[in-house]
């Protein structure tokens, strides 16, 4: 016990989601030794994680902590049971330059950040002129993280270009994918590596405004945000020279839209967030009319890495496709669901199956960039991810979110919930989006229902492309691509449904049983008490009409005695 | 502007603030009623239409009280293919509750999510801003009683 | 400093601040869009104004787009047109409304209906009579006699009735008919021959002649009126009136030729060297057979009705009558021989009375007036026996149905029985005799091309020769629609075609009293107003007209029963237009449409939420422009609409401005009140 120095536990969304706070609440009354709240090392499967160091500067870690008083006494004893080791493949794949401080340093203390190399970045920004710095961000090769891939260093120099200092630099951080949080436990885990970045563009743009536009779904980043805007102004490093550098944050208010630029802007200006028309471009008329321009979270995370080191030794990892590295935040059917950082150019195969530990047998696709991406299947997992190889199999990276679709998922299913998805989020304005897309949406819903036809994957299809080509914004541009996607990949799954009335992946209700098996039935009648809607009869007979297909029962009985099957089957 | 609607004065009066004035709005009577459209107008020298226009363009802005407790079921990605659907499904068949309703009580409300940003932990579904994760049935349920019991 | 790019390859030169719509239309090619509006800040959302940048490959709102120098521009591709029709059909398939009101869909003539039922209803009987024969140029005997498909879609069904829609031409016409008279264009020296002086007949030399094409009808009978003279009785339209309707064609200079049949007398070779153009409307005249043994021993019933007729409704009493069939041709015998004296008529019909293609009003006065019905009965045969007619009949069932739709029926073994008669009608159906030199088709009516009446080398059909045997109100419209090509092929008038897009809220049968949009005030919650009978025994015993037309006062009530439900906006409107123009089609995508809530909160404009496109003209011209700020964009995606704060609708000022009626490129923003 003595031995250790200090703990370290998780705190970030998903270490506080996975209980958390409980096991912070039974370490601080089981001991006096000082507690740090970090933020996340992207291992979210094994949460809550506490990090246990010793006096030797090495340390231990313990995963899936609970806050029992057992398990809480195994680790002050340093105990065997429940040790968390990062997986080698892992150690081996992943290059930390962005997360190398998430998670081990303390996002609230600015000192932490500092101890650990932080500002260095600003500081060597400060001796070189603007335009030295922006030319080390083209150096880099660094391409705009949030989805679209536009070259930073470029971005920065048109706003550069602007005359005066009355220009404003944003953040978007209203990470908007459904399945990316990439740019969440980077605001969390370190608020002021972000900042730093911004601070950089100011002074090499020439800008006087910062400001983050953050969801109001990150309650937690944006406090961490907060304290760390008050640190700056207290320690005065938004002050170069005669400038001073104005921070803010914004909180959007639930639009997916507003992760694109005109209607972040609008969003900011207390409008509704509707894209308009360019031109004119935000570095020409922006931000309360004046020259703006906005980089992604994880665009600005990159930043004093690349001042740190130069833009030649970034540029020196990654692939032709894309310049250093990128993170990824991994979810879905796979053992180690997290946020991952690796170099461009990393194979799918290395990402998913060496990383992500999923299931070689059982996975089918995985899905990048949310809604406005495709789905690669299996088969071209050889795929080196970068912005480029991406486009040519018709998804893109977007921002980094990466869900691995196992066999028992539907494709047309999830195509129809992404554009459930996007056709809400459809700010209302283009006639091909609003209209197109809950075109695209009903047909879908019709084709999962069983009532679809061939037909119905012509229109999708005519329909999805026109969308694409008829739209103001990236929403309605890229929103058909999950469908166009999985068309060109799994058309027989939707030929299927539309021909046979058959799911394969027996996911779609209205295309399955729930049958029960009475050779393995033991009649205990759990699945008679589970089921919440009367379906099942005293004699184990399930009525079809009745039964919702809501798994209950599947997940209820002992004996997996109950599956789902294709309609009609027993 | 009546009186009670004096702590938007923390804010600047500048139009731009507007959002961030119904968001405190929002926090501090649980909705956006009609009186603070009126107020947030009057304080924000915007014209009343504008200011319903963006209050229903966002899905964070409520036009209705909600219930003591909030449940927001997370809808993204890793949690609709983990179950979020079935999810919806047991809340309806306990609460009778479907998206963007609140129960006669006023204990329960019930909205959907676009994503909590906890996908490694789906399904999850987030009440009065707790998280709760890796979701089942039974734990759900559980969940819900202890609500109900508080 | 203006600069160079090109429209459809060719160079055109485009001023600082032009769009390439701006420049497209200085270059006269005008490129459809429905949201752009100059005096507003661009709203860059209906998207039907797109084109193509050639070089980048990317569609291009051409409302907000600035042309590059040299940027090669695609307005008219086959590519860039099938964007704007899509465009176009996805907003119509999100439209909730009605373009033009069901009854006027339902018309064969697409008579303009709800703008007469106002014009009549509101004592303007002139006005209305010009409407209505600016499609129908029969009002007397369409008044009498038309089984009104209009009043068949009326809305008002859903509240029990119908509007009387034929009553206000039937009142219009006998107010005004004697006083009313055609502008008539001169005459171009055209001339055309009509064959047949049939209401298709009358119908293409009427319209001929307002086209300033000297129409001369050649006609078999000694009188003018075809089936409307021979085949309807005088008790549904008195021959008096008839004679004073067909007056007035020649009061207009149409000339008249009779006792000319087409292949004895009269050769189509010789019609078609003396005139510009010829126009087959020769009806159908033959009547069909029992087909049973002994049909020869039947009377056709067509046969019966022109006796009588040629009789003057003084023929001899039929005796014991059978009339085989359940159409309005059977209907008209059983009343006509009830009406000459029998005291025994039946009707034989082979299926049951749900069935029967007669008007139910037919049917119901034919039962008042005594007429027996047997239904399911079938002629098996006829013979002579003891002087007297004996039908052997038998009894039927009915079975799956037909191809049109009606249940089948099939025989009931060993049901066969007898019945004597004086006299036995067959009124099954008719047919056309054509002679030879005319195109027919395997039915045996004349062989018309894709426009339904044009046979080339200036040679026309028009009427039941073409149709078979069908309605007057049908006769009337393709006889109008034949002069229209013949006016088309020899003076170059192009046709006036009907705008096809016609957006629907529904038919009445699928929509509830809730759903019915309800723009005036005064709608009247009355009953139909009823129409007053002679005396059954009189009706029995004469060939007296049956019903008095409606009073003037009674026409005015029920002018407040119709609701009108055609769109304020239907001339007017860019969308209609420009769907029209691009070919699109109402159905090309299905799936939900907006909500159908309109507000008429305020007193002179209605706001249809069901029409809007969402592109927020009408938000930015009240704020930009009227700086008034009342309406706003809400919600977002499919459910975005304009609404006011609160939902409380526009102050009544608004009155004074109007500007975003103006502005709104269709219906959703519009006056209340009709012209």
């Amino acid at each position: 016990m003595s031995n250790i120095v200090k703990f370290k536990i998780g705190m970030a969304s998903c270490g506080i989601a996975a209980g958390g706070e409980a096991v912070l609440e039974a370490l601080k009354n089981a001991t006096t030794l000082p507690i740090a709240e970090v933020g996340c090392i992207g291992h979210c499967y094994a949460e809550p994680l506490v990090e246990v160091c010793l006096a030797d500067g090495t340390s231990v870690m313990y995963g899936n902590v609970k806050a029992d008083e057992k398990s809480i006494q195994n680790i002050l004893a340093l105990g065997e049971s429940g040790r968390f080791e990062i997986p080698a493949v892992r150690k081996e794949k992943e290059l930390l330059k962005v997360l190398a401080l998430a998670g081990r340093i303390v996002p609230t203390v600015l000192d932490d950040y500092i101890a650990n190399g932080g500002y260095d970045g600003l500081k060597k920004a400060l001796t070189m002129k603007p335009e030295e710095v922006i030319n080390e961000v083209k150096l880099s090769g660094l391409r705009g993280r949030g989805g679209g891939g536009f070259p930073t260093g470029m971005k920065w120099s048109f706003l550069a270009a602007k005359p005066g200092f009355d220009k404003t630099v944003i953040c978007n951080a209203d990470e908007g994918d459904p399945g990316a949080f990439m740019d969440r436990s980077l605001m969390e885990s370190v608020p002021h590596q972000v900042l730093e970045g911004m601070l950089i563009a100011a002074y090499a743009t020439g800008a006087s405004r910062l400001v983050i536009y953050c969801r109001a779904e990150y309650p937690l980043a944006i406090k961490h945000l907060k304290i760390a805007i008050a640190q700056i102004n207290e320690a005065k490093l938004n002050i170069f020279g005669d400038r001073t550098v104005e921070i803010s944050i914004k909180e959007g208010a639930g639009a997916f839209v507003c992760g694109e630029e005109t209607a972040l802007i609008a969003s900011l200006e207390g409008q509704r967030g509707m894209p308009r028309f360019r031109p004119p471009f935000p570095t020409d008329r922006g931000y309360q009319d004046k020259p703006t321009m906005i980089n992604n979270v994880e665009t600005f995370g990159n930043i004093p890495v690349i001042l740190r080191d130069g833009g030649e030794t970034f540029a020196a990892t990654g692939s032709e496709g894309g310049k250093g590295t990128k993170l990824f935040a991994l979810a879905g059917d796979l053992k180690y669901p997290g946020l991952v950082e690796v170099p461009m150019g990393t194979t799918l195969n290395e990402i998913v199956f060496e990383i992500g530990g999923a299931d070689r047998e059982h996975v089918k696709a995985v899905q990048t960039g949310g809604p406005s991406g495709g789905c690669i299947p299996v088969e071209l997992f050889d795929t080196p991810v970068d912005y480029d190889s991406l486009r040519t199999l018709g998804a893109i990276m977007g921002s980094g979110g990466m869900i691995v679709i196992g066999k028992d998922r539907c494709m047309v299913e999830t195509a129809r919930y992404f554009l459930d998805f996007t056709h809400r989020e459809s700010c209302g304005k283009c006639t091909f989006c609003r209209v197109g897309t809950t075109r695209m949406y009903e047909t879908l819903e019709r084709i999962v229902a069983g009532k679809g036809c061939e037909a119905d994957l012509e229109l999708l299809e005519d329909l999805g492309k026109k969308i694409k080509a008829g739209s103001l914004c990236g929403l309605g541009q890229t929103a058909p691509n999950p469908v166009l996607a999985t068309l060109r990949f799994y058309k027989d799954e939707y030929l299927e449904h539309v021909n046979e009335h058959k799911c394969r992946a027996l996911q779609c209700n209205a295309l399955v049983d729930i049958a029960l098996n009475k050779d393995k039935c033991v009649k205990c009648k759990i699945c008679l008490k589970t089921c919440p809607v009367n379906a099942i009869s005293a004699d184990f007979e399930i009525d079809p009409e009745i039964c919702t297909r809501c798994n209950s029962c599947l997940d209820s009985c002992p004996k997996h005695a109950i599956t789902r099957v294709a309609k009609g089957d027993k | 502007m009546k009186k009670e609607y004096d702590f938007l004065k923390t804010i600047p009066a500048d139009p731009g603030n507007l959002i961030k004035g119904l968001q405190l709005l929002q926090a501090t009577e649980g909705y956006i009623s009609e009186d603070g459209i009126r107020a947030a107008a009057e304080y924000f020298n915007r014209p009343e239409a504008d200011v319903e226009g963006v209050v229903s363009f966002y899905a964070q802005f409520k036009r209705v009280k909600p219930g003591r407790y909030r449940i927001s079921v997370c809808d993204g990605t890793a949690c609709h293919l983990k179950g979020a659907p079935l999810i919806h499904e047991w809340l309806h068949q306990e609460l009778g509750l479907k998206p963007g309703e609140t129960d006669a009580d006023g204990i329960f409300s019930l909205e959907t999510v676009a994503c909590l940003g906890c996908c490694s932990l789906a399904p999850v579904i987030s009440v009065n801003g707790k998280v709760h994760g890796k979701l089942d049935r039974k734990t759900m349920m559980k969940i819900l009683k202890e609500y109900a019991a508080k | 400093m203006s600069i160079e790019f090109f429209l459809d390859g060719k160079a055109v030169t485009a001023q600082p601040g032009q769009t390439i719509m701006d420049v497209a239309r200085a270059n006269g090619i005008n490129i459809p869009g429905l949201c752009g509006e100059k005096r507003i800040s661009k709203t860059t959302s209906c998207f039907v104004c797109v084109v193509k940048d050639k070089k980048t490959g990317k569609f291009l709102p051409s409302c907000s787009a600035m042309p590059g120098a040299g940027q090669e521009i695609e307005v008219t591709t086959p590519e860039v047109l099938e964007m704007r029709r899509t465009a176009l059909n996805l907003l119509l398939s999100e439209h909730n409304g009605d373009c033009e009101a069901p009854c006027t869909l339902a018309c064969p003539a697409h008579a303009a209906v709800e703008e007469y039922v106002r014009a009549a209803g509101n004592g303007d009987f002139e006005n209305a009579l010009k409407i209505i024969k600016e499609r129908i140029p029969m009002p007397i005997t369409v008044g009498r006699v038309c089984p009104r498909f209009c009043e068949k879609q009326c809305r008002r069904n859903i509240d029990g009735e119908p509007v009387a829609i034929n009553e206000f031409k039937r009142l219009a016409a006998d107010m005004c008919y004697d006083t009313y008279m055609e502008e008539l264009p001169e005459l171009t020296g055209k001339r055309a021959a009509i064959v047949g002086g049939g209401p298709a007949g009358l119908a293409a030399a009427y319209y001929l002649r307002l086209k300033g094409i000297q129409p001369v009808i050649f006609e078999q009978m000694p009188f003018a009126g075809g089936m409307t003279r021979y085949g309807i009785p005088e008790y549904r339209l008195p021959k008096a009136l008839l004679d004073k309707e067909i007056a007035h064609f020649e009061k207009m200079g149409i000339e008249f030729s009779f006792n000319q049949k087409l292949g004895s007398n009269l050769a189509l070779e010789d019609l078609k060297s003396e005139f510009d153009a010829v126009i087959i409307a020769i009806g159908c005249w033959q009547a069909s057979g029992m087909r049973c043994e002994g049909e020869e021993l039947a009377t056709p019933g067509i046969d019966f009705l022109r006796n009588a007729v040629e009789n003057n409704c003084v023929a001899p009493n039929p005796g014991k009558v059978l009339v085989v069939g359940g159409g309005n041709t059977a209907m008209d015998c059983l009343r006509t021989s009830v009406r000459l004296g029998s005291k025994e008529v039946y009707c034989i019909y082979r299926r049951s009375e749900a069935e029967m293609p007669a008007e139910k009003i037919e049917i119901h006065e034919a039962k008042e007036e005594g007429v027996n019905f047997q239904f399911l009965t079938a002629p098996v045969k006829l013979e002579k026996r003891n002087g007297r007619l004996v039908l052997t009949c038998q009894k039927m069932v009915l079975g799956e149905p037909d191809a049109s739709g009606r249940r089948k029926p099939v025989p009931e073994a060993g049901s066969d029985f007898e019945i004597e008669a004086d006299t036995v009608i067959a009124a099954i159906g008719q047919k056309t005799a054509a002679p030879a030199g005319i195109p027919v088709d395997r039915y045996g009516c004349f062989a018309a091309g894709e426009d339904g009446v044009s046979a080339g080398n200036g040679l026309y059909g028009a009427g039941d020769c073409v149709s078979g045997a069908a309605t007057v109100v049908e006769a009337l419209a393709s006889g109008r629609q034949a002069a229209m090509a013949a006016a088309r092929d020899l003076l170059g008038i192009p046709m006036e075609e009907e705008n096809p897009i016609n957006v629907s809220r529904g038919k009445w049968q699928e929509l509830t009293r809730d759903e019915l949009v309800i723009l005036r005030d005064d709608l009247s919650a009355a009953p139909r107003e009823q129409l007053s009978f002679i005396p059954l025994e009189e009706r029995k015993t004469t060939f007296k007209e049956v019903t008095a037309t409606i009073s003037v006062e009674q026409l005015a009530k029920e002018g407040k029963r119709c609701i009108e439900c055609s769109c304020s906006d239907k001339t007017e409107c860019k969308l209609r237009k420009f769907a029209g123009e691009s070919g699109c089609k109402v159905d090309a995508y299905s799936g939900i449409r907006q909500s159908a809530s309109y507000d008429v909160r305020h007193p002179e404009i209605i706001q249809d939420r069901g029409k809007c496109i969402k592109c927020g003209v009408c938000v930015k011209i009240c704020k930009e422009v009227v700086n008034k700020s009342l309406l706003s964009l809400q919600k977002r995606g499919f459910a975005s609409c304009i609404g006011t704060a609160f939902n409380q609708g526009l102050p009544d000022s608004c009155r004074e401005c109007g500007e975003c009626i103006n502005a709104c490129p269709t219906g959703a923003l519009d006056w209340r009140k009709k012209r």
